[in-house]
């Protein structure tokens, strides 16, 4: 009885969710990547200060993960709905158990954010009220910082999770995502954090945290790369739904997206930008600040190409 | 004499199997209180019998009236697979004018036993009714995250942009059933394409016509079980 009765139309008219969802994961990931990043380099060389870079990282973290909120709350039908995810769970949902972690995470990074930034506020006579309520923080710091590197790394890996319960669509559907946009959203996060540090928190552009940071890079996005090579192999000898889902990757605008986007900006770009130059332009800031917008641009086409292409190419 | 020796060894390995599988499966069975009490709930199915639907399109209309749809926003749809309408090329052979047999699809909700809208909805809107076990919303939890939309391997579920959350075809749960009535395009349709009862009940119509029927699910590797069982037209033409 194979194939003996189907059918092609569907009643939704359209992808479920389009491009502020894409936003909504890019955000997400560049905070939880910051942050896990800034927390990580922090305890790994036991640094006791507020560095530029671990500053630059919570301020990131905690705008990113507002925008992203606002994202996911103007892509509902009715904005005004919102509470209702607040109000009502279910724990088979992958969205609702991301709901509980980041009710918990967007505050946390709030009172990292109001950690970090002590210096900055108390040189602001307005913002005197915070200071008794940033000494009474300090004294459970360790274990907020535990917390928030291991709900950081959760919010990253949760974007995956949640549109990988997606069945339909082969792209989607696939249990590397998780791991590709926790890789995806260190790299980035990283880039952005590093580049708010050096702009705006006067970080030295030759720093040992940036040394450390430059270094971790090329790991990450190795793994990143391997993680996209698993996916498109997958499909490329999957099955038949796979196999017609593997179209997205030489046919349609999207294609371009990803062999422009991903793959040329976003790791072209960078390598390229490193190792292709005189090191006179690979160590200046001209480069440090191009390559960091690589990372990020390619991260935003890897988020656009994954929920675009992955819906566009449904069994 | 052969056949007497592995028949013992068959009996007694098959009394090994069932002492140890009992020791295994005797914990589960007293733990799964909810499967046992599932047999006395009814399990409505609908039948849509492809031989006999001629695409009049009069189900989908009723459906509309009955369930208050804003325009261009239906619950249910025929998808025209071949035979020539006057004016229209067919989809099967491209030809305006053919001779094959027209066939359409009910395209709506399958009814999953297994339903994937109902493990991702964030806050339970897209529920299993108590009492019928049927798949239908709350329209009053739902956020709008159309989660469900995407999550529906049969792209079954929509927007009601009038009241702004996500809807499926619930066999009338509220407009029909509630008043012991069935489904509106069962009562609609005139060829007799639609059947609905509880497959849980052997004495139903369903139940018999399911018996005596070869009925198939569509997309059954997605392991969601539908409830929506289909009598395809199998020849191909004289």
């Amino acid at each position: 009885m194979d194939g003996t009765i189907d059918f092609t139309m569907g009643l939704s008219q359209g992808i479920a969710w389009p491009w502020p969802i894409a936003v909504y994961l890019f955000f997400a990931g560049i905070s939880g990547g910051a942050l896990a990043t800034a927390i990580f380099v922090r305890f790994y060389k036991k640094q006791t200060v507020n560095t530029p870079f671990y500053k630059a990282a919570a301020v990131i973290s905690f705008v990113t993960i507002s925008l992203g909120m606002l994202c996911l709350v103007l892509d509902l039908t009715n904005p005004l709905f919102f509470w209702r995810i607040l109000v009502y769970y279910n724990f088979t949902s992958v969205m609702s158990i991301g709901v509980i972690a980041l009710t918990v995470y967007i505050p946390l990074t709030a009172i990292v954010a109001l950690l970090a930034l002590e210096e900055e506020l108390r040189s602001i006579p307005a913002l005197k009220v915070l200071l008794p309520i940033i000494n009474k923080l300090k004294a459970v710091r360790k274990p907020i910082e535990v917390l928030v590197l291991v709900l950081a790394l959760s919010v990253c890996a949760y974007t995956g999770f949640l549109i990988s319960a997606l069945i339909r669509f082969p792209i989607i559907n696939t249990s590397v995502l998780p791991a590709l946009f926790i890789a995806s959203g260190i790299s980035a996060g990283a880039a952005s954090a590093k580049m708010l540090a050096v702009s705006l928190f006067k970080e030295d552009l030759h720093s040992q945290d940036m040394k450390l940071l430059h270094g971790a890079e090329w790991p990450i996005m190795f793994a990143e790369a391997m993680f996209i090579f698993m996916i498109v192999t997958s499909l490329m000898t999957g099955n038949a739904g796979a196999q017609s889902a593997f179209a997205a990757f030489h046919s349609g605008e999207w294609a371009s997206v990803f062999w422009l986007g991903v793959i040329g900006i976003g790791f072209a770009g960078p390598l390229l930008l490193n190792f292709a130059t005189s090191k006179s332009f690979s160590h200046s800031a001209k480069a440090f600040y191009a390559s960091g917008v690589c990372a990020v641009t390619g991260m935003m086409c890897l988020r656009l190409f994954i929920l675009y292409a992955g819906q566009n190419f449904a069994i | 004499m052969e056949d007497a020796v592995s028949e013992n060894i068959e009996r007694r390995r098959f009394l090994k199997c069932l002492g140890a599988s009992s020791l295994i499966i005797a914990p589960l069975g007293c733990s799964s209180v909810k499967e046992e009490s599932d047999a006395n709930k009814p399990h409505y199915v609908m039948v849509f019998d492809q031989n006999k639907c001629t695409g009049c399109g009069e189900c989908k209309d009723v459906c509309n009236v009955t369930n208050n749809l804003p325009d261009g926003k239906s619950r249910l749809i025929m998808e025209q697979q071949s035979g020539g309408v006057v004016g229209s090329a067919c989809p099967h052979c491209g030809k305006t004018d053919c001779d094959c047999e027209r066939k359409y699809v009910r395209v709506s909700c399958q009814q999953c036993k297994n339903a994937p809208c109902v493990t991702v909805c964030p806050t339970g809107a897209a529920h299993r009714d108590e009492k019928t076990g049927i798949v239908t919303m709350d329209k009053a939890k739902c956020a709008g995250c159309k989660y469900c939309i995407g999550a529906c391997p049969y792209d079954a579920r929509f927007i009601n942009e009038e009241t702004d959350v996500a809807e499926n075809c619930d066999f009338c749960l509220n407009t029909k059933l509630v008043n012991g009535e069935l489904p509106a395009c069962v009562q609609q349709c005139r060829y007799d394409a639609l059947i609905f009862g509880d497959a849980n009940d052997p004495n139903s119509y369903v139940s018999k016509l399911l018996r005596v029927k070869d009925s198939v699910r569509i997309k059954p590797g997605f392991g969601t079980e539908p409830s929506l069982r289909y009598i395809p037209i199998v020849k191909l033409g004289v």
